[in-house]
């Protein structure tokens, strides 16, 4: 599925960002097509992380432009992006750390129509339906009332893989959904996110170090190095480009890296 | 004391205490219309118990940003002042009758409050308190020097009015409002969304909850509330100056409170600026000079060994060693609160 003459459900035109002299990301172009899982591969501060918060609106972009479903988000905020059917897990895990697995998922909830005056009062029934399907589907309904910041780190990884479908998003960016995650897990997060693909049509897009797993998944990948687009094309093309084994210097063979800069 | 515990909790006599306390303290004026020899509730007692409801609505009312949306404010007696000048100024200057003239306090406050906090709210951390510090201090001068308006440093006289057993049932009304409120709110979407402001901003504002609206609104509450409290103040007191009123103490005074009570629990409050009050002005009086070095101890010993303050040392039991002998030896977690298998 590479969309041709479709429009791209996500897409960044020239994507530029800056940090003082240092160009993290330069004159990235960029689509996700709806329905696809595609990978984002690139070495340890290559501007992977930077890209999605760029998409995701955590960060300013520094020039160009990034459209979300046909409109312009550039200058959105990421609550406002979250709304309107992006939703994203971070690299270093964000979940709230004192509150419950459950009270974690019913403050991600679904936004559409939601008025000032609705948030005055306690989470609906619905809402609390799809937390505890989703905590099922995750694995999470044993720890449901646990304290987040109890669980395991892998837990902690599939909790916030969950806050990021509790709204019903279109499109979900996975940063490092596998790393710090024992085999075990790592099949689950891949059996999960090929079941939403395939079954509700949501559309991934994941940052990964585990090639493996990107091989598996992802029908397209696109490759950063030194924040520009280095490569694109399917996983088997990807793994032959001899431009993207340069990058690597061959590192991608060890099978997955944990921290980047 | 495991009984007692179970009973406890069978017969929900929590609640029951909280209605009997609060229901002793809606009859204590009475008493002075009893007839005895001697006088049973003295007004200097009521006058105590009033300071001690507007600290407890003061400390929940800092809690707000301070303890449930993470936002530490230094400068919160900058609402206490404008609601005291607001209300004063318009009764002594402009003859208004009290009620309108303290809606009017609370207003300016509130209007003060979305117009520092549009700004002071983009700061994090520790640059947010010291801005809000310097709003404080820069609030105390410009009400110093505007004289025409405020009177300056020479301070204001409001019409005065004695009548201790009306402000004691309007300030303890208003404290069981504020706690109320603050109690029901905890448990709508919107109270959950300030503790996931706390806990992770950038996270909260990705998972769709528009931080800075939220912020700014419960900012603009918190100093609405804090300043009806200003205005019954200054009534009550007849006389403000803006050392006084806008008292860099009073800010810490409800921090402590709130710290040694439960940053971020309903509760908390209530129980630290009582505890608070009562050892400041019945115990630590009779020091004299010490009292400051006792008030300090009690701070650094709340840091030390009840970090999370009394409800959140009770509420969180495997936290602390307090916590986790409270949970042992006399009330064990509820239901569906155990600790699963868990990697630490």
């Amino acid at each position: 599925m590479t969309g041709n003459g479709q429009q791209p459900l996500l897409e960044g035109r020239g994507v530029s960002k800056y940090f003082g002299g240092l160009a993290a990301l330069s004159d990235v172009d960029f689509a996700v097509y709806s329905g696809e899982v595609m990978g984002l591969i690139g070495p340890n501060g290559s501007g992977k992380t930077t890209l999605f918060d760029c998409l995701s609106r955590v960060q300013e972009i520094s020039d160009g432009q990034v459209f979300f479903k046909g409109k312009e988000i550039t200058n959105k905020k990421s609550y406002q992006v979250a709304h309107m059917g992006l939703a994203r897990t971070f690299q270093v895990i964000r979940v709230y750390r004192k509150m419950t697995v459950l009270d974690n998922m019913l403050l991600s909830r679904q936004w559409g129509g939601q008025g000032m005056l609705q948030i005055f009062r306690p989470s609906q029934q619905r809402t609390k339906k799809r937390a505890h399907e989703l905590a099922k589907f995750l694995l999470l309904d044993h720890v449901i009332d646990e304290k987040a910041g109890n669980l395991s780190g892998g837990q902690q990884r599939l909790l916030e893989i969950g806050m990021a479908l509790m709204p019903n998003p279109d499109l979900i960016l996975l940063d490092e959904a596998t790393s710090g995650v024992n085999p075990t897990l790592i099949e689950t997060i891949k059996d999960r996110i090929r079941e939403l693909n395939e079954k509700e049509h949501k559309t991934f897009l994941l940052i990964e170090h585990n090639i493996h797993f990107i091989a598996d998944l992802c029908s397209r990948v696109v490759v950063l190095d030194y924040g520009q687009k280095l490569a694109e094309g399917t996983p088997a093309e990807i793994m032959e480009n001899e431009a993207v084994i340069e990058a690597y210097f061959g590192a991608y063979g060890e099978g997955e890296n944990d921290s980047e800069a | 004391m495991r009984a007692l515990a179970q009973i406890w909790q069978r017969h929900d006599l929590g609640k029951w205490i909280i209605g009997l306390i609060i229901l002793l303290l809606l009859a204590l004026p009475l008493l002075q219309y009893i007839p005895s020899e001697e006088t049973l509730v003295t007004n200097l007692l009521l006058f105590s118990f009033t300071q001690m409801f507007m600290l407890v609505t003061l400390a929940s009312n800092w809690n707000l940003t301070g303890g449930f949306t993470g936002y530490v404010d230094f400068g919160h007696a900058v609402f206490f002042g404008l609601g005291a000048y607001g209300t004063g100024i318009v009764m002594a200057k402009a003859g208004w009758p009290f009620v309108p003239a303290l809606v009017v306090g609370a207003i300016v406050s509130a209007v003060f409050a979305l117009l520092i906090g549009g700004a002071t709210l983009r700061l994090k951390g520790p640059y947010f308190s010291i801005a809000m510090l310097g709003t404080l201090v820069a609030m105390r001068e410009i009400v110093r020097v505007s004289r025409p308006l405020t009177g300056g440093g020479a301070g204001l006289t409001l019409p005065p009015y004695l009548n201790r057993p009306l402000f004691y049932y309007i300030t303890l009304v208003l404290a069981i409002l504020v706690v109320l409120f603050i109690r029901w709110l905890r448990q709508t979407e919107f109270g959950a969304s300030l503790i996931a402001i706390r806990e992770d901003e950038v996270g909260a504002e990705m998972r769709g909850i528009n931080t800075t609206r939220h912020k700014i609104t419960i900012f603009i509450i918190a100093a609405f509330s804090s300043g009806i409290v200003g205005g019954l103040w200054a009534y009550q007191n007849t006389f403000i100056d803006p050392d006084i009123v806008f008292l860099p103490a009073r800010t810490v005074e409800m921090v402590m409170m709130t710290m040694l009570g439960g940053l971020g629990t309903v509760a908390g409050p209530v129980i630290g600026a009582a505890t608070i009050y009562w050892l400041r002005d019945v115990v630590w009086a009779n020091f004299l000079d010490y009292h400051l070095i006792m008030q300090g101890l009690l701070l650094i010993l709340i840091v030390l060994f009840v970090p999370e303050g009394i409800m959140g040392t009770l509420g969180d039991r495997s936290g602390t060693t307090v916590g986790r002998l409270w949970g042992k030896y006399i009330s064990p977690a509820r239901e569906g609160t155990t600790q699963a298998e868990v990697n630490p």
